[in-house]
C-alpha cells in the first residue's frame, strides 16, 4: 500500500448559515444505524435496548430520545434507526456493542444529510415546503416524522422548542438544502 | 383632477398620500384606497373596453366579482394583465393602464365590432363564419384570435418569485365578515387551532362597507376589536389577502396569498403564495353577491352595483357619481340610497320595480315605485336614464339593486349542488357540502348581521365539538337584522335596446333567449354557447340573471331549469403560484455523486441519468468532438488502467437468514449455494416471464447480501424484494435497506486495475488473482484502516473491480485512485466510454432490457433455473417465448466498414420492402469501437442465433439510411473472458 490517507469530507462541506437568528447547519458528526427486528427475535432486542437506551422497540411512527441523547425513530415494521453523535468511520459497532447480535445492523451515517434549523423563523421556512403541521401542539419535541420535501424524501425531528433536525439522502442533499436554504430567503 | 368625488370619512388613510398613473396621467389617492376607489375618486369612469363589442365600460363593483374594470399593471417583464382594479390596493407609484383596445381608450378602433353586432350574437362564430370553407384557418380564425383576449402577456420571462405551502388547522374559517368573525372568536376560544382566511386587505367584510352596529359600537370598530382578540390567541391564526378558491379531498383547500402585490417591490419575496390547507372542519362565511338587472343599455360606465356604490360612500370615501339614481328590486337598494345621503353625496332618484309604498325617506331623492329603468344614455359616461314610465332623468351613475346571491362556489367544488330559495330568491348551499364544511351566514342566505353573528357562532360550536373540543359558551354579540325583502325582478321587458346580462362576456338577454330557441336549454349547453360566465369573474354578478332569463323564456321556474356549479378556481390563481419555485433549475431535485466536485474540476461534460447527473466523458485539451474523448479513455482503460464512477448503482443491503431465500425467489438463476466472498450475475423476471432487471450480489456472510441493480431500476427492485418479503413470504427472517448513497463506488477497469488498488488497499488484504479471483467480494479496509468494499466485476470486460467505500470519503478517494495511478498513465472514463465497452463486451442494459424481452431473447435462458421456484418461471415457459423464431440478441457490424449505425434501424432482408411484415427485428445499441476501428451493434433479430454470418439490411426511416450489416456475436471482445479472469 502506497502513503495515501482519505479524508472525510460532509456532504455539504459543514454549511452553517444564519439569517437574522434563525440557523441552519449541517450536522457532521452524528451517525445513523437502521436496527431489523429478527423474525422472532422482538423480545431478546427489546431487552437489549432497554439496557442500551433505556427503551423498547418502537413502533411505526414512534420516537424517543434514549440514553446519552440518542434518538430512536422508527418509520417501518420491524425496523428503526438510532442516530448519536459519533465521529469514528462507523456507527454499526457502538450500536453493535449494546445491542450485541439481537438486531441486523445497516450503516445509514453516508446515506443522509444530517440538518439543524433553529430559530424564530423555523416553523415558518419549514411550512413552506414541509407538509408536517409543526405546531407544538401537534408535534411535540422528540418527536419525528417521515415526510417529503420539494419531491425528496426527509425524516423531520423536533428537537426542541424551535429547533429541528431534518434528514434526507446524502445524494439530493445539494437540491435539500439549495430547499431550505429558498424557503429561508423568503421568509427571512 | 384632484380627487374631486371624495366624500367625508371612510377608512382610507388621509394623511397618506399616493400617487398612481393611469394611462400615463399622474393622480392621486390615499392609503387604503384601491385603485378603482381612487380611479372614482378622480372621476374616472371610462376603465375599460369589453370582450367582443368593445363597448365602453367602468368600474360596476367593488369586489373581486368586478367583470369590466380589468386593467394592466406595472411595466415590461413584471406586467400583469386582466387585474381586477376593484381589489388592487393602490401603492406609490403605481402604473395601471387600460386594454382590449386598438388606439386609445376612448376612441378604440376595435368598436366598430359594436356596429355589426347582429353578426356577432351567441355562437357566432359557429355559424358565421363557415363560408367559404378555406377562409376559416387562413382568414377568420387568425382575425378572430388577433382580436380577441383581454390583457397581453409581456412575452418575457416573469421575473417575479412564488412560493408553495403548508397549513394546518382544526377549523378553517372562510371570509371574516360578520359571520366569519364570530365563527373564529366562538372557535378559538374553544382552543381548537383555527385560520381564518379573507381575501381583502382589512379584516371585517361587508362591515366595511356598511354603517352597520354591532355589540354596540360600528362595525368597523368590533371587527377591529375581533381580529385584536383573534390575533391575541396562540391557538389562530389571521391571514388577509388570503382567498380560499378551491375545496378539495379530505379538507384540503388551496388558497392564495397576496404578499407583495401591494407593494411597489416585492424585493426577492414570492409575490404569491399558493396554500394548502389541510383542516379537520372548515365554515365557509364567504358572503353574497349583488346582482344586476338586465335593461337596455345597462352596461355603460357608471352603471354600478348598489351595494358596491354603497361601499365606495362607506370604505372609501368616494361618491360614484355628482347625480346618483337607485334602481332596485328590494329593500337593500333603499339602504344604499339613504348611506349616500348621509355620506354627502346626492341622490336624485330612486326606483323601485315593486309596488307599494316606499321602503324609507330619502332626502332630496325623486322616488318612483313601480317602474323600472328601460334605457340609458352617455357614450363614454352615463348621462342619463329613461324609466318605463317615460320619465327622464339626467344622473351619471345608476345603482342597481339586483339582490343578493350568496357566494356558494365552494360548496359546490365537489359537485355539490345549490339549491333555490324564492323568499330571497337566490341559490344557497345544497346538502351535499364537501365533507367538514359548513355554512353560516350570507354564504347560507341568512342576510341579518344579527343572525350572521349568531349563525357562525352556532356553525363553530358545532365544528370545534365534533372534533373534541368544549365550546365556549360566550354568546355571538347582538346587532339588528336589516330589511331584506325582494320582489324578484330579472329584466325589464319594455327595454327595447339590448340588454347586458353578463359583462364581461357580453352576453345580453337576447342571446340567452337566442340560446333557448336554437335548442341550448341546458345550463351547461347555455353557458358553453353563449360564453355566459365563463372567463375571470366566472359570472359572479351573471349567472343567476342568465339562469333565471333563460327559466323564463321556457316557461319554468329556475329550480326547472337547473343551476350551475362552480369549480376551482373561485377567482384568478396565476400559473406562476401553482408553479411556486419549481422552475428552472429547481424544477427538480438532482442527485449528485461524491466525486461530483471532482469531476468538475476536470472539466466533464454530465448528462442527466434519471435524477443523477452523470459525467460521460471527460474532455482534454485540443479534444473538439465528444468521441475523440470517449475513443482515448476506451483506448486508455484497455491499455492501462481507467476509472468510472459507478456510484448511480442502485445498492440494497439484505440480512436475515432467510435473505438468500429472497435472493433465490427473486432472480432466475439460483443464489442459495453462493460462496461467502462471492459474487454472481443474476437476472430478475416479472410475474409474466419478462425481463425485469439484472445486476450483481455479493455475499459478504452467510445471511448478509449486497445487492447490485441498474440505476434507472434502484427504486422499483427495491419495492419488488420489498413486495416479495412483505406480501409473499412474510413469514421469512429478511430484512432490506437502500444504501444506495451509503457508498461511493468506482470502477476500477484495466490491464493495470490490480497494480492500482495494490496502492491504496491496505496490506493485509490480499488482492492477488488466486485469493481475490474473478467475482470474489471482501470487506476490506484502504489507505490506512477506512472500511470499503471491494467487488471483482467486470462491465468492461477487462481485468476489473469495484471498490467502495463510505459516501462522506468518496471525494478524497478518487483522488488518490489518480494520484495513484499516475505511474500506470490512468485516465477517468465516463458514461459513453462505459457503453462503448459494454457494447464491445456484449452486455445489455436499458436498451435491451426493455420490458419486452425475455432470457431467452437474452441469450440468457439457461439461467432461468429449473430446479427452483423463482418470480416468472413459470410463464417464461411458454411455448409462444420459446420458439426458434423468438428474437435473438446478437452482434452487428456494417459490411463496409466505413459506415455508420444507428440505434433504432429496423433489420429487413434485401429484396424486400421496409413494412411491418417484414421485420426482422431492431437495433438497440450502437458505438464505434475504437478497439476493433469501426462501428458495431447490438440488435435483436428473428432466428439470429442461427444466422450468424448472413448480411441483412438496417434500413432507418427517419434517418432516410439503409446499410448493410452482417450478423455476428454480441461478445465482440474476448469471448473466452481471459482478460477479465487475468
Amino acid at each position: 500500500m502506497g502513503d495515501f490517507t482519505l479524508e472525510s469530507k460532509p456532504v455539504l462541506d459543514g454549511f452553517d448559515h444564519d439569517w437574522n437568528g434563525t440557523r441552519l447547519r449541517e450536522l457532521t458528526e452524528m451517525a445513523a444505524v437502521a436496527v431489523s427486528v429478527p423474525k422472532g427475535g422482538a423480545t431478546a432486542l427489546g431487552k437489549k435496548m432497554k439496557t442500551g437506551y433505556g427503551g423498547g422497540i418502537p413502533a411505526a411512527g414512534e420516537s424517543y430520545v434514549g440514553k446519552n441523547d440518542a434518538r430512536i425513530m422508527s418509520f417501518a415494521v420491524d425496523q428503526f434507526l438510532v442516530l448519536f453523535d459519533h465521529t469514528a468511520h462507523s456507527g454499526v459497532p457502538a450500536v453493535e456493542k449494546k445491542l450485541g447480535n439481537t438486531g441486523y445492523y445497516v450503516e445509514q451515517t453516508n446515506n443522509w444529510v444530517f440538518l439543524e434549523l433553529s430559530g424564530p423563523l423555523a416553523r415558518n421556512a419549514m411550512e413552506r415546503i414541509c407538509a408536517v403541521n409543526t405546531h407544538a401542539d401537534k408535534f411535540a419535541v422528540d418527536r419525528a416524522e417521515r415526510t417529503s420535501m420539494e419531491h425528496m424524501g426527509a425524516v423531520l425531528c423536533r428537537t426542541g422548542e424551535d429547533t429541528f433536525l431534518i434528514m434526507s439522502a446524502s445524494s439530493t442533499a445539494g437540491s435539500f438544502l439549495h430547499a431550505l436554504e429558498t424557503s429561508m430567503e423568503f421568509v427571512g | 383632477m384632484s380627487q374631486e368625488m371624495r366624500l367625508q370619512g371612510g377608512q382610507i388613510d388621509r394623511g397618506q398620500k399616493i400617487s398612481f398613473s393611469w394611462n400615463g396621467k399622474t393622480m392621486q389617492g390615499y392609503q387604503g384606497d384601491t385603485l378603482a376607489s381612487a380611479l372614482l375618486a378622480n372621476n374616472v369612469k371610462l376603465v375599460g373596453r369589453s370582450f367582443k363589442y368593445h363597448r365602453p365600460r367602468g368600474i360596476f363593483s367593488a369586489g373581486s366579482e368586478e367583470p369590466n374594470a380589468l386593467v394592466q399593471l406595472r411595466k415590461g417583464a413584471y406586467q400583469e394583465p386582466n387585474t381586477r382594479a376593484t381589489v388592487a390596493e393602490l401603492f406609490e407609484g403605481m402604473e395601471a393602464t387600460s386594454q382590449n383596445h386598438k388606439g386609445t381608450l376612448a376612441f378604440d378602433v376595435l368598436a366598430m365590432n359594436d356596429l355589426v353586432s347582429p353578426f356577432l350574437s351567441a355562437g357566432f362564430y359557429y355559424k358565421t363564419f363557415m363560408w367559404p370553407k378555406a377562409f376559416w384557418e387562413k382568414v377568420y380564425e387568425p382575425f378572430i384570435r388577433s382580436a380577441a383576449g383581454l390583457g397581453a402577456l409581456s412575452g418575457e420571462t416573469d421575473p417575479d418569485v412564488y412560493d408553495k405551502g403548508f397549513l394546518h388547522c382544526d377549523v378553517l374559517v372562510i371570509g371574516s365578515g360578520p359571520a366569519g368573525l364570530s365563527a373564529a372568536l366562538a372557535a378559538g376560544r374553544s382552543g381548537a387551532q383555527v385560520l381564518l382566511c379573507d381575501e381583502d386587505n382589512v379584516f371585517g367584510g361587508r362591515l366595511n362597507a356598511e354603517t352597520f352596529e354591532v355589540g354596540g359600537v360600528s362595525g368597523v370598530e368590533w371587527a377591529q376589536t375581533a381580529i385584536g382578540e383573534l390575533e391575541a390567541m396562540d391557538n389562530v391564526r389571521v391571514m388577509n389577502r388570503t382567498t380560499v378558491y378551491g375545496a378539495f379531498d379530505h379538507g384540503i383547500y388551496g388558497a392564495l396569498e397576496k404578499k407583495t402585490d401591494h407593494l411597489r417591490s416585492a424585493n426577492g419575496k414570492p409575490r404569491n403564495i399558493a396554500w394548502k390547507i389541510y383542516s379537520g372542519r372548515a365554515i365557509l362565511c364567504a358572503g353574497a353577491t349583488e346582482r344586476s338587472i338586465a335593461f337596455g343599455n345597462n352596461d355603460r360606465p357608471g352603471v354600478m352595483l348598489a351595494g358596491s356604490v354603497r361601499a365606495y360612500a362607506n370604505r372609501w370615501g368616494v361618491a360614484t357619481g355628482k347625480s346618483i339614481a337607485v334602481f332596485t328590486n328590494n329593500d337593500d337598494g333603499w339602504r344604499t340610497a339613504n348611506d349616500l345621503v348621509a355620506a354627502g353625496a346626492n341622490v336624485a332618484a330612486v326606483i323601485d320595480s315593486r309596488d307599494g309604498e316606499p321602503v324609507m325617506s330619502v332626502t332630496g331623492a325623486s322616488v318612483t315605485m313601480g317602474a323600472s329603468v328601460s334605457d340609458t344614455v352617455g357614450r363614454r359616461a352615463l348621462k342619463g336614464i329613461t324609466l318605463t314610465n317615460g320619465q327622464t332623468l339626467d344622473v351619471d351613475c345608476l345603482a342597481v339593486a339586483g339582490g343578493w346571491s350568496p357566494n356558494v362556489h365552494l360548496t359546490c367544488h365537489q359537485r355539490g349542488r345549490p339549491t333555490w330559495r324564492d323568499d330571497i330568491a337566490a341559490f344557497v348551499p345544497g346538502g351535499d357540502l364537501p365533507p367538514g364544511m359548513s355554512v353560516a351566514g350570507s354564504a347560507n342566505g341568512t342576510y341579518g348581521t344579527g343572525a350572521c353573528l349568531a349563525e357562525g357562532r352556532a356553525a363553530a360550536n358545532a365544528a370545534v365539538k365534533e372534533l373534541g373540543f368544549t365550546a365556549s359558551r360566550k354568546a355571538a354579540d347582538k346587532a339588528e337584522d336589516e330589511a331584506a325583502n325582494i320582489t324578484a325582478y330579472w329584466h325589464v321587458k319594455e327595454s327595447t335596446k339590448r340588454a347586458w346580462v353578463d359583462l364581461q362576456n357580453d352576453v345580453t338577454t337576447k342571446d340567452v333567449k337566442q340560446a333557448e330557441q336554437e335548442g341550448f336549454r341546458s345550463v351547461e349547453h347555455l353557458k358553453r354557447y353563449t360564453t355566459l360566465g365563463m372567463a375571470t369573474d366566472q359570472g359572479k354578478t351573471a349567472n343567476v340573471l342568465g339562469l333565471a332569463i333563460m327559466a323564463e323564456a321556457r316557461g319554468k321556474t329556475i329550480p326547472e331549469t337547473g343551476t350551475t356549479i362552480f369549480r376551482p378556481p373561485y377567482s384568478p390563481v396565476p400559473f406562476g403560484a401553482l408553479a411556486g419555485r419549481a422552475k428552472g433549475k429547481n424544477f427538480q431535485p438532482y442527485r449528485l455523486t461524491p466525486s461530483d466536485k471532482w469531476a468538475k474540476e476536470q472539466g466533464a461534460s454530465f448528462v442527466e441519468s434519471g435524477p443523477w447527473m452523470r459525467a460521460e466523458w471527460y474532455p482534454k485539451n485540443g479534444e473538439t468532438f465528444w468521441r475523440d474523448s470517449v475513443d482515448r479513455e476506451v483506448n486508455a482503460t484497455r491499455g492501462s488502467v481507467g476509472i468510472c464512477d459507478v456510484t448511480t448503482l442502485g445498492k440494497i443491503d439484505i440480512q436475515g437468514k432467510d435473505a438468500a431465500k429472497l435472493l433465490n425467489m427473486a432472480y432466475a438463476n439460483g443464489f442459495a449455494k453462493l460462496a461467502v466472498g462471492k459474487t454472481r450475475y443474476g437476472i430478475m423476471l416479472r410475474e409474466d416471464g419478462i425481463c425485469m432487471d439484472d445486476g450483481t450480489t455479493a455475499r459478504l456472510s452467510e445471511h448478509h447480501f449486497v445487492m447490485t441493480t441498474t440505476t434507472v431500476n434502484a427504486v422499483a427492485i427495491y419495492r419488488h424484494l420489498d413486495f416479495i418479503r412483505q406480501c409473499l413470504y412474510p413469514d421469512w427472517d429478511v430484512h432490506i435497506m437502500s444504501v444506495t448513497d451509503s457508498w461511493a463506488q468506482y470502477a476500477v477497469a484495466g490491464p493495470n486495475s490490480r497494480a492500482l488498488l495494490r496502492k491504496v488497499v491496505d496490506a493485509e488484504f490480499d488482492i492477488s488473482n488466486e485469493a481475490f479471483p474473478f467475482m470474489g467480494c471482501a470487506d476490506i479496509t484502504v489507505c490506512g484502516g477506512i472500511p470499503a468494499r471491494l467487488f471483482r466485476i467486470s462491465f468492461s470486460g477487462e481485468l476489473a473491480y469495484e471498490i467502495a467505500v463510505p459516501s462522506r470519503y468518496g471525494d478524497s478517494l478518487i483522488r488518490v485512485l489518480h494520484e495513484a495511478g499516475k505511474e500506470f498513465d490512468v485516465v477517468p472514463y465516463g458514461l459513453e466510454a462505459l457503453s462503448v465497452m459494454r457494447i464491445e463486451k456484449g452486455h445489455v442494459v436499458a436498451s435491451e432490457l426493455t420490458g419486452q424481452t425475455t432470457a431467452q431473447n437474452l441469450g440468457m435462458g439457461r439461467m432461468v433455473s429449473k430446479v427452483k421456484d423463482c418470480i416468472g418461471n413459470t410463464l417464461s415457459e411458454r411455448e409462444y417465448m420459446n420458439r426458434d423464431e423468438i428474437w435473438n440478441l446478437v452482434g452487428l457490424q456494417p459490411v463496409d466498414k466505413s459506415l455508420k449505425l444507428d440505434g433504432g434501424s429496423h433489420f429487413i432482408e434485401h429484396g424486400s420492402e421496409p413494412t411491418m411484415d417484414n421485420d426482422l427485428g431492431w437495433m438497440t445499441s450502437v458505438a464505434y469501437s475504437p478497439t476493433l476501428g469501426h462501428y458495431i451493434g447490438l440488435g435483436f433479430v428473428k432466428a439470429g442465433n442461427s444466422r450468424k454470418g448472413d448480411v441483412v439490411r438496417a434500413w432507418d426511416g427517419i434517418r432516410q439510411k439503409d446499410v448493410e450489416v452482417e450478423i455476428v456475436s454480441a461478445h465482440f471482445l474476448d469471448p473466452e473472458g481471459e482478460r477479465l479472469r487475468g
